[in-house]
This record gives C-alpha cells, structure tokens and sequence, in this order.
C-alpha cells in the first residue's frame, strides 16, 4: 500500500489553488484500468470545512454529468478504473481528480473562485466573462450585503464601489438616501430645495425600475413614501452590477444615462434542495440628541438678556411682566423642565426573517423566497414593514431552449407619524419648544408632539413584478430571444388627524397611486468563431417600454367626529380631491443592434447603435441616436508578457459612447388644454397658455468617454483598477421666461449642460498566502470627481434661483464654468470686536450699514462682519457671493475581510471629502437667543465663542477680540440685523467625514455539530451598523444633509443598530 | 509561489505611465473646452440716473444710481473721458485736490472741536470721484464754481467704463451740471445763478411769541432770519457760530431773555461765550458734520436743530411757552452768525 501525494494546480493565473491533501490509495496496476471502481466520499468548502451539497460530479471524457453529493455533501460513483472526475460547483473552482482503484472516504476541498477575470459580469444584454467586456462596470457579490439587516440594501453599498455616491440622508425605515454614479447628473432643484433625483437604472432580474420618475415617493408629500429598492429582500440577491460608462450602459439605452445597476437574485444550482433559513433580530438607538437648556436656567437667560439689551430698566421689566411664562414661574403651566426630544426617540427592537428553498440542475432549477422585515423607526409612530415572497425557475431541456421566468411580490407597509416620507417637519418644531412647557397632553399648547404620537397612518405599497424571458437556437450561433417584463407598483395612503390635535379641524387624507411598467425585447443574436480565434458576436434587438403613473388623492377637511372620518359631513368649502397632475403615460421604442469582436480574447472591439423615440421627445426629431464605441486589450496575454510571471493579467480598455434619458412631460412637447366654464350650456376648450408648446424638444443627452486599466499582481494577491472619465450631460431641462408679445409665459427648452470628470482608484490586496490558514482581505476604493457648469440658456452666465427649503432659504446661483450650484452668501469675516472697528465711509462720515426694508442700521460692536463686495459702505444683497460646493469631491470607502479557521470578521469604512455644508439648523437654534419672549428651545451657549461686551449692558462698547460668533442676545437690533442669518458664510462648514459603517462578526458552526443537528451549514452573527461618524463638522450628522447641502432640521436620523443573526442551511 | 522578477522590464511600466500620462492629458485637456468661471458684464445693467446736479461747496454722494441687473460683483467701475461740453479736456475733473474725509464716524458724542477735526484728515482726491467698486459718485465739498463749470453752464459730459473678469462695457454721455454755491441752507440764493432773491430766510418754528405791541401771536412772516458769515478784516477766521436777535428797530434783544432754552446743548458747539447781545459757540464745519440724527439735529440727521424759549404768564394766568426755532445747515467753515430780526413787532417777555 502506499500513498500518492498529488498537488495540482488548475489554470494559468489561479489565484487559489489545492491545499487539501487527496489520498488515493491503490492496490492494483494500470492492467486495472478498465474495470469498474466505486468511489466514495465527501466535498466541502476549503476555507470554511462545510459540507456542500449538490455538487456536480462529471465525467471527463465523455463530458457527462453523472452524480451529485446529497445533502451530507457525499456521494458514490460507480466509474471505469482511471477515469478523471470533474467537480463542479457554481462560484467554485472546478477540481479534476483520476481515480485508479475503488475508494472510500475521499475528501474533497473545492474553494471559492476568485480569479477576477473569470467573473462573470453583465454589460448590455449580455453576460460576458470581464476579460471580454470593454465597458466600465464592477460586481458585488450579494454575500457582502447579507449581514447587516436594513431595509434598504443600497445603505449597504456605501463606500463599496468607487464611482458610486451614496448619501443615506434619511434614517426614514423604507425611505431612500441619494444615489449617484460618476458625480452630479442633474441641476434642476425645485422651489423647495428638493434636487430632482438622478438615480441609476435598476434592472431586478430583467425588469426595468426607474427610480426617479416618480420621485414624490419619499420626497415631496403624497405618495407613501416607501422606496421600491425597500422592497427587494437583500438576502435573496446574489449579485449587483453596478454600470458606470457609457459603453456598458448603452444598451440601456432610453434611460440609463444615470448608469445601471443590475440586481440578479439567487437561483437553483444544486441537485439537492436546499432549504435556507436566516433571522436577524436588531437593536435601533437614536444617535446622541441636541443639548437643550431646561427649566429654571432657560427663563433665567432669557429674562438676563431682556433686562441687559432693552432700551430702558422700565421697559425691559414691563416686557418680562407682559410675558407670562417669564414672570409667571409658579404657574404650573410655565413651571417645567420638559425635555421634548425624549417623546420622540426611543430604542427599537426589530427582525427580519427569509426562508428560501431552491434547488435544481442545468436543466431545471427552481428557487422559492420568503422575506419577512420589521423595523420600528426611532422616531415614536413611525416603522416600516417589508412582506416579500419571490420565486424563478429555469428550464433548459437542450441546449437550444431555455426559458426562465421570474416571479416577485412584496408588500411594503410603512408609518410616517406626522410627517411625510423623508421630512419629519413636526418633530423639528416640536423638538424647538420651550422645555418650560408641561409635556405633551391633550391640555398642552404643543400640539404637534402629541401628533406625532397619535395620528392614525396607514401607507402601503404592493409591487407585483414578473419576467419572462425565452431563447431558441436552431441552427448553432443564432439565437431568437425575447424578454418581457411587467411590473406593477400600487401605492396607498390614508392618514387622520382628529380635530383635538389640529385646532378643532380634523382631517382625513386618503390617497392612491399606481404605475406601471410593460417592458419586451426581442432580439437575434449570431456568434461565430473563425480559426478558433477571431471570435464574432453580434445582436439586433427591438424594445418597447411602457409607463403610466396616476395618483389620485382627497382630503376631507372637517370630518363630522373624530370617529366618523366620512364620507359626509365634511366641509365642502375646504375640501380638496382628485388625481393629481403628475399622472403621467410615457412610451419609448428602441431598436439597434451590436456588434463584437475579439481575436483569441486578446483585443476586444464593441460597437453599439440604438435609435431611441420617447413620447416626450418633440415632434421634430422623435428619434434619437446612440452610439457606442469601447475595446479592450488583454496586454498580459500578450506573448512578450509571459516572462513576467507577476502579472496574473493586465488590460487596458477605452470606451465612448451616448445614452438618453427622457425628461419633461407630453405637455412641454405638444401643449395643453384647459377645459373651461360652459358657454351656452356647451363646454369650452381653451389653450393653456403657461407653457408653449415646443416641438423641438429633446430626451437629456449623456456622452461620456471612459479609460481604464485593470490589472492583477503575483497570483492575483493584488488587483488593481484605475479608471478616468468625463462625461457632459446636456438637453437638461430648463424653463425660460418669454416675452409677453408671444401670449404665452414660459417655454421649456433643453438648455442646460454640465459636465463631470473624474477618476477612480480600486486595490484589492490579498494579504498572505491562500495556503495560510488565516485570510486577510484588505479594498480600499476612492473617486474623484468634479462636476462643472457647462451650459445656460440665453448666453447668460448667472442665474439665480430663490429657494424656500423651510430651513436656510438660502437662494442657489448656477454659474458657468463653476461647480454646478452654489449658494448665494454673505462672506463673513468675523465680529467687529468695537465700534470702532467698523468701516466709515468717508464721504458721509457714517459707519457700515445694513440695508433693510426700514432704512439703514449701522453696524456696532459685537455685529457679523460682512464683507462690502462694490465698497458701497452698505451691506445689501449686491454683496453676496456664490460659494460653496456641496457635492463631494471625494468619495471611497475601505473594507477589511479577516478569517481565521471558522471565524470572519468584517469591516466596512466609507468617506466623503472636500464639500461644504451650511449648517442651517445651527443658525436658527442661534436665533432663538434673540427671542427672549418666544417660546422655543435654548441650547446650551458656552461652548461656543460668541461676542460679550467688556461692561455688561455697555452697547457700543468693546468687547470680546476674535470672537467667532456675532453677539447672539441683542434682541432689538436682531429683527433687522438677524446677525445669525443662515446666508452667510460663518455657517458654511466642511462637510467631509469618515464614517465606520458597520463591523460584522461571523461563526460558522463546526462540522461535527452539525452533522449532529442535520444541518450542512450555520452561521451565527453579530452586527454593528452606523458604528461612527468622524467628522469636523459641529452638526449632528455630516451625511443628514440635503442633497445641497444644507443641515436643516426636521431630517430624519440615522439610527445606530446592533444585530445578533442566524443563517443556517438543511 | 510566483514571487517579484528582479529583472522586470520596463514595457508594462512604459504601457502604465503611458495610460496614466493619457489620463492625464485627456483630463487636462477637458478643461480647456470648459467655460472658465468668470463675472458677467450683463446688458441689461445701466445707470438710473443720467444727469448729476451736485451743489458746489458740499460733499453730495449719489448711492444706488447703478442697477446691477446680470452683472455680478466684485466689478471695477472707471470715469473715463471727462469733457467740458464742448469736448475740451476737463483737468479739474481729473487732477486730485486737498479733500476733507471721515476717518471714524462722527457719533454727536465727541466733547470738543478737536475731538471731532482728530475724525476728518486732508486727503489728495479728484473732486468728482467714482466708487471704485459700487459705480457711486462722490462731488467733494472742496469743488468751488470759481474753477468748475457751474450752471448756468451745461457742465461736463463723462463716461463710465464697468469692468470684471467677464468683459467691459461703456456708459456714455453721463452729465455732471454742478449749481453755484448755496452755503447755507435754508437758502435764499437762487439755485443756478447763485444770487439772493431776498434778504433772509424764515424761521422753521414760531409759536406762542406774542406780539409786545399788537399783542397777537407772531407769525413767520414777522421775523427773518438772516445766516452770514462775518469776514473781519485782518483777524483770521476760526470757526465759530453766533446767534443774535434784533428788534424792529434792529436793537440787540439779550439772548438771556430766551430763559428757558437748554443752551449748554443748542448744537454741537463748544466753549459758549454768552452776552447781552449774543451768543457764540466755537463748531466744526459743516454743521450739522453727517446725517446722523443726534440730539442737534432733526429727525432725518441732515439739519441742525435751534430751539429758542422762554416762558412766561398769559392772559388768565396761564403758561404760555413760546418757541423760536430754526432747522439749518452750514457748509462752509469760518466764522458764522445767525440773526434772528423781528420784523413787525418785538417779543413780549412780561407776563400779562
């Protein structure tokens, strides 16, 4: 008896190769070699020593599958002596084994696959391995995602793919933070300071979800508010792509031009049925609160500053007098130290549960998922509940045919208290009261904290979605296909504020909404390879894609009781109903075709060609090109490479090309009518003349030109990928007023462009060898990116826009060839220490001025100074300046994977540099300090270097030299100076931070343990998420900001959250 | 285990710093076809008013005669081609003068004439002077019709040059017509041939004076004020201000009769010399020094504010205070006297 010791090593630039030792043992010679032998034995995980199940068991020649390992990962074959055994397992690298002799107890160790050029990615309509693709995209496998329980998966892919720019500035359960690829794709911002969103295109298992055309979900009002990204079950995904160039998102055609990310779940691959169960139960913590000054203290200040900066003793004390809740401090009403934040933040307790089951082979497989998703949000009355059940099935009886169909439901339930969606506006005025009020109660003043907790609100949204997609080959290379999909997303609302809450006007809010999607492709696609290594590959393709949206809503004012909530008895007079004119019907047509070339996957060459017509598109020019051009060369394939054994692959790709996205409405492009008053008894029609119509009208324009180079070092231990870009987006929409001689107001006309460019950086380092029982895995990604102002309309090189945002109201100026927008400031250069320092201008012998609606008031000691732009001595609004950027400038994140034997633990951090915040919420809390009579909520002021006078009550005297902040208690002067205004720059602060997203800790149960519990795997974990926040900035939270950067309050925040989780596997 | 080769040649090196040289010219070179953030010179800007009357010997600065419009700050604004109206150079425009500017602000507070003088400094200026950065216009007090072209003549034509990063632009044939000298106001010299039209001016406030001889209440008509200044020959001018009542046979009446008048705080002057004929206070020109209302002035900041009193029984028995008053501005420095002339009928002082 003796023993061979066989190593093999499979592939030509494997990163993982064989450690485990196989042991054959043989009694015979090769005279056996036709006689048949039955092998025995097991397959499992190399790194994680877990029993596989399902895994293929094939002969090599002919190829033929012949077993599969059971559920305990065993199997038993009966082959002829000599034969190669291939194992195969989808995500493993396969293992060829010759067996001489019969056997028993051979264990094999399969490990994951992790050579990266083999990944299969996919761009276009079609999966291609990345060593033939040309465009610029990256895949997340769905394993990273599984650990964290959110409600919303894109949380998790902050930090993870450079390019990718994801600002979770809701905590809202259910709701959705901002998601942007390759810098700022729009500049339209709405009157009330809303961005409009620019979302990539997701595509969940072949189904089209544009994110963004109805984007009142979670934004502004109605709808509720519940992001269709919430309803996809993280646990059921198995792969991501995220589509950043031109070139891979071409095929997407009429609305990719914000990127595509691809979401693809899990399906059947193994013989066996695996069942699959995984729970989480989580713990969400409010992050640390405002500190508020209560009670006592509060009336205290408040009278000091009365009594130091009146205009006399007398009137000073007959202010306090005629305040009740200053001099009345014995009443109980007044006599409090209420602290407010404390009724609406509380700690959580939550779960999440998914049940999948899926099995199957290369002929048929099936997978069944369950998801269930409970989230009570930190904020009282609010939470979000998922319900989800998918499934999808593969049939393949010949390589000719297949079909694949997918099925998904979800049910999404959410609370939203008394705000809407994303904005919690009740909370924030609450949260302001002065501590010196009772607590909320049916008797109190403070109405909206008792609102919070008590309106009756209801929000649900179902989403229906299914694919179909069926191929047939009859002749070798050609190929018929056809994809259709149809998805239906229904939203409802209904909300009711009894009367005892609003002033004795009740009301019932009840609203719907349902859009739809019908998407099909048809297309024939050709392959062909020539002398084995001029491979060629082309497509046509026709689509069709339709849309609707219709929301109709209705608000009965003044409902007979709080109990009767309708339908009569309502006040007629102030009740409002119908649908809404954001209903919309769009319908796009594509057809085009591409065409691929590589000669032995070497040089890789991609055209792409699509005419796209939209119904919004102007009657002029209803189709729209879209070319694409991209290649590739592999250089480390080339021959004078090979020498160079620490190249594991290498390639350098470029790509160019232009995609649409449809803007506007119908009405932009043909008009409208208005139905008017009956004239005659007869209906009258007449033109709307708001808008004229414009039959020019163009979709928004994406062209963008991409290079990279990617390449893998000593045994693909060290990946590295770099990649440029710069990208215009032109044709955005903008209005332009008309002269009154045309008749009509406005023309809508595609005018604005602006331009990004950037690069990105993405190293992945494995640290020791794949031999070393403990793995270390260190990424880091990071972008730069810098986004321009190309284009206005009218040659003008300004434009001003007034924003009302409920917090700064600070107006944006778009500006040519700066950052997209900035806001329009006061530049402050600190506090005049002594009336003397104040400027005087030399003509007229009087000091600095403000301008205001009652003439002029001087500047004085302890005021902000503002910088005089035209040296006017007068501070008016010709002294603003555009500053500030509030997108990013830089945004990466690293992540660190550590396994040792059955222990894993994961790291996740992500940044976001170099952009500019106005704190917004820190001014007004400031303003607060100046109404001594108001009630509202006083922060604590020490910390802060604000303005004192040397004497105390001494007004135009000297005070304190280099103070940062301007005297806060002057409250007479302060109506017209408002010295803590939020337009200036003394709030602009540096928005940059550094943020520990979360820090996972896996176990996976012992191999003997399980076998005892019938289990083949099990995993047990522990999670932190939104662990930390480091960061400069003195507001609560860099990331709870507006998309233009604004910290106003009445955000919602993110929450803190620990997860225990089990994962186990029959 | 593969390791590093030791003799790596440079071709994968050249091909790396080749792409990353590619990159960076290509992103370089994005720049170039980038509109450059720069001002904006905006069409629709322009003045708002065309024709500029300043009077000559006061400081007169015009503010927010420019609209901005599209055109976005900081900009530089220039005079350029400064011209009498018959296109001959104007060097008195252009050539700079001694000027008396504010250094600190002038409060109404300061105890002496050298508190407030320690506030002014001589400065080299041009007379009509552009706002380097806002496009206002300053007509310096130091401008004098005796070598500026004052009306009746059409004055000077110039023209504004606006500049910023985004381009320049012209604003042409904007009018300067300075009027003569008017030192004191209320005046009574006509406003473009700078002659008197009648020998003073009226009181701003006359109440309960009641005649001595008619005995009926004075009305303004009854009393002229007379404002000038005194030139002594041989004795240098200081800055002084005199108040002086006449009777109708242009007698001195003793200022002391004016009882109840607070004095010490008629205006914003010092070293108060009182005798029975007048009343003298050392000032600093002009009076009042800026539009800043203080307890010297009216309201609006832009008079000196005189109030006369005395207090005396009427008929019955009552109290009647009677008020003499007159809101003024002085120009001009020296030594200046205010007289008040009773004209129809002298004051009663006794009770009834």
């Amino acid at each position: 008896m003796y023993r061979i010791k066989k190593q093999k090593l499979i592939g030509m630039r494997l990163l993982s190769f064989i450690t485990a030792l196989i042991l054959v043992t043989s009694f015979g010679n090769m005279g056996y070699a036709q006689n048949k032998i039955t092998v025995r034995g097991v397959v499992k995980d190399q790194a994680q020593q877990t029993l596989l199940a399902g895994v293929s068991i094939s002969t090599a020649k002919p190829q033929k599958t012949i077993a599969a390992t059971d559920s305990k990962g065993a199997f038993t074959v009966l082959v002829d002596a000599g034969s190669e055994l291939v194992f195969t397992y989808a995500g493993y690298t396969p293992i060829r084994k010759t067996f001489l002799s019969s056997v028993s107890g051979v264990e094999i160790s399969i490990s994951p696959n992790n050579n990266s050029m083999q990944e299969v990615v996919v761009q276009g309509f079609k999966t291609k391995t990345r060593e033939t693709s040309t465009g610029s995209s990256l895949v997340l496998s769905g394993k990273a995602l599984q650990d964290v329980p959110v409600s919303n998966v894109m949380e998790l892919l902050q930090g993870k793919v450079a390019g990718l720019n994801i600002q979770n500035n809701s905590g809202s359960p259910g709701g959705m933070g901002t998601i942007n690829i390759r810098g700022l794709s729009g500049s339209t911002v709405s009157a009330d300071g809303f961005l409009t969103p620019t979302s990539p295109l997701f595509v969940i298992d072949g189904v089209p979800v544009d994110m963004n055309s109805n984007f009142e979900y979670g934004f502004q009002g109605g709808g509720a508010g519940i992001s269709p990204l919430s309803l996809i079950p993280p646990e059921d995904i198995e792969q991501m792509d995220v589509l950043k160039d031109a070139a891979a998102t071409s095929q997407y055609g009429a609305r990719a031009a914000y990127g595509v990310i691809i979401v693809t779940t899990k399906r059947g691959k193994s013989k066996v049925p695996i069942v699959q169960y995984s729970t989480n139960v989580f713990v969400k913590t409010p992050p640390k609160l405002r500190e508020t000054i209560g009670g006592k203290e509060e009336r205290a200040f408040r009278i000091n500053s009365i009594l130091q900066y009146d205009t006399s003793y007398q009137h000073a004390l007959s202010l306090i007098n005629s305040t009740p809740f200053l001099s009345d401090s014995l009443n109980p009403y007044y006599n409090n130290a209420t602290n407010w934040q404390d009724y609406f933040f509380r700690n959580t307790y939550n779960q999440q549960h998914n049940m999948s089951i899926r099995g199957g082979d290369d002929k048929f497989n099936y997978k069944t998922n369950l998801n269930y998703y409970q989230e009570n949000g930190i904020i009282q009355n609010t939470g979000f509940k998922r319900y989800s059940l998918s499934m999808n099935a593969l049939y393949a009886p010949s390589q000719q045919f297949r079909m694949t169909v997918n099925l998904s439901s979800s049910l999404g339930q959410k609370k939203n208290g008394s705000g809407v969606g994303l904005v919690q506006t009740g909370v924030a005025s609450s949260a302001n009261s002065s501590s010196l009020l009772p607590p909320p109660s049916l008797f109190s003043d403070n109405n909206s904290a008792l609102a919070t907790a008590n309106v009756v609100n209801n929000n649900k949204t179902i989403n229906i979605s299914s694919s179909w997609d069926m191929q047939y080959e009859p002749v070798k290379g050609v190929r018929f296909g056809n994809l259709l999909s149809y998805n239906l997303v229904t939203g409802s609302s209904d909300r009711f504020t009894p009367s005892y809450l609003s002033g004795g006007t009740s009301e019932a809010y009840s609203s719907n909404d349902r859009n739809y999607t019908i998407y099909d492709r048809t297309m024939l696609s050709l392959t062909k390879t020539l002398n084995r290594v001029h491979n060629l590959s082309g497509y046509v393709f026709n689509e069709i894609n339709a849309t609707s949206f219709r929301p109709n809503v209705i608000q009965l004012s003044q409902t007979a009781s709080d109990q009767i909530t309708g339908p009569i008895g309502y006040s007629w007079a102030n009740t409002l109903g119908g649908t809404l004119n954001s209903l919309n019907e769009t319908r796009q047509h594509g057809y085009g075709g591409s065409f691929s070339y590589n000669y032995d996957r070497k040089y890789v060459l991609d055209f792409n060609f699509r005419l796209d017509g939209l119904s919004t598109t102007g009657a002029k020019q209803p189709y729209s090109n879209n070319p694409s051009v991209s290649a590739r060369w592999n250089f480390g394939k080339e021959k004078w490479m090979e020498k160079y054994d620490w190249l594991s692959y290498g390639s350098l790709k470029a790509s160019w090309g232009r995609n649409i996205k449809p803007t506007g409405n119908i009405f932009d492009t043909y008009g409208r009518y208005n139905v008017g008053l009956p004239y005659n008894n007869n209906p009258t029609v007449s033109i709307d003349y708001g808008t004229i119509p414009n039959e020019h009208f163009l979709p928004e324009t994406q062209t963008q030109s991409n290079v990279g180079i990617e390449t893998g070092l000593f045994g693909d231990m060290v990946n590295f990928t770099m990649e440029g870009y710069y990208r215009s987006v032109d044709n955005q929409v903008m209005g332009i007023d008309l002269s009154n001689t045309s008749g009509f107001s406005k023309m809508n006309t595609n005018a604005k462009s602006i331009v990004n460019y950037g690069m990105e950086w993405t190293t992945t380092v494995r640290v020791f060898k794949p031999t070393n029982p403990f793995k270390w895995t260190v990424s880091a990604n990071g972008s730069m990116n810098r986004d321009i102002l190309a284009k206005l309309p009218d040659g003008l090189r300004q434009i001003t826009q007034t924003i009302s945002d409920g917090g700064s109201n600070v107006p944006i100026v778009y500006r040519l060839g700066r950052n997209v927008f900035s806001n329009l400031l006061y530049y402050t250069q600190g506090v005049y220490a002594n009336t003397e320092n104040v400027p005087v201008n030399m003509a007229t012998g009087l000091r600095q001025a403000l301008s205001t609606t009652s003439g002029y008031l001087s500047f004085q000691a302890g005021d902000p100074r503002w910088t005089d732009v035209n040296g006017d001595y007068i501070i008016d609004e010709k002294d603003l300046l555009p500053i500030g950027n509030p997108v990013p400038r830089f945004v990466g994140g690293f992540a660190s994977q550590m396994e040792y034997k059955r222990f894993q633990l994961n790291m996740n951090w992500s940044f976001t540099l170099d952009r500019d915040l106005l704190n917004a919420s820190f001014a007004q809390m400031m303003q607060n300090f100046a109404k001594p009579a108001t009630m509202s909520a006083l922060v604590p002021i020490d910390k802060y270097n604000y303005w004192k006078p040397t004497v105390p009550g001494e007004k135009l005297g000297g005070g304190t030299v280099n103070a940062r902040y301007p005297n806060p208690f002057d409250f007479l002067r302060a109506e017209q100076l408002q010295p803590y205004r939020s337009n200036q720059t003394l709030f602009l602060e540096d928005g940059s931070y550094w943020k520990l997203n979360n820090v996972v800790l896996i176990y996976n149960v012992d191999r003997k343990m399980l076998t005892r519990l019938h289990m083949t795997s099990c995993k047990l974990t522990l999670t932190a998420n939104n662990v930390l926040t480091i960061s400069k900035y003195t507001g609560p939270d860099p990331e709870m900001v507006t998309q233009l950067g604004r910290d106003n309050s009445g955000g919602y925040p993110n929450a803190r959250s620990y997860a225990a989780g089990i994962n186990v596997q029959f | 285990m593969v390791t590093m080769n030791s003799s790596i040649k440079n071709i994968p090196g050249i091909a790396m710093s080749l792409l990353c040289a590619g990159t960076v010219l290509l992103l370089s070179s994005c720049q170039k076809f980038l509109p450059a953030e720069r001002e904006t010179v905006g069409s629709d800007s322009q003045y708002t008013t065309d024709v500029y009357q300043p009077i000559l010997g006061r400081t007169t600065n015009y503010t927010n005669n420019f609209y901005q419009g599209s055109t976005t700050y900081p900009s530089t604004f220039r005079v350029v081609n400064p011209r009498r109206r018959n296109g001959q150079p104007a060097p008195e425009l252009t050539d700079v003068f001694p000027v008396l500017v504010w250094k600190t602000a002038y409060t109404g507070l300061e105890k002496s004439v050298e508190e407030i003088d320690a506030k002014r400094e001589i400065q080299n200026r041009p007379l009509f002077e552009i706002g380097e950065h806002s496009g206002s216009f300053t007509m310096w007090a130091a401008a004098k019709s005796s070598f500026m072209r004052a009306q009746p003549d059409s004055g000077y034509l110039f023209d504004v040059e606006l500049s910023n990063s985004g381009g320049r632009r012209y604003f042409r044939n904007l009018k300067l017509q300075p009027m003569r000298e008017r030192p004191y106001e209320p005046s009574n010299y006509n406003a473009s041939t700078g002659q008197p039209t009648s020998n003073g001016v009226t009181p701003s406030v006359v109440s309960s004076i009641k005649g001595l001889t008619t005995d009926r209440y004075l009305s303004y008509g009854d009393i002229e004020v007379y404002i000038r200044k005194v030139i002594k020959q041989g004795v240098t001018p200081t800055n002084s201000l005199t108040f002086r009542f006449l009777d109708t046979l242009y007698n001195p009446i003793d200022p002391a009769k004016f009882a109840t008048t607070d004095w010490d705080n008629l205006v914003h002057g010092f070293n108060k010399v009182m005798t029975n004929e007048s009343v003298t206070y050392k000032v600093a020109y002009p009076i009042p020094a800026v539009a800043l209302p203080t307890r010297f002035t009216t309201g609006d900041g832009k008079r000196a504010k005189v109030r006369f009193s005395y207090s005396r029984l009427g008929f019955g028995g009552a109290t009647e205070k009677a008020t003499l008053g007159l809101d003024f501005a002085i120009y001009e420095p020296g030594d200046w006297e205010i007289v008040f002339a009773f004209k129809s009928d002298n004051p009663k002082f006794v009770n009834d």
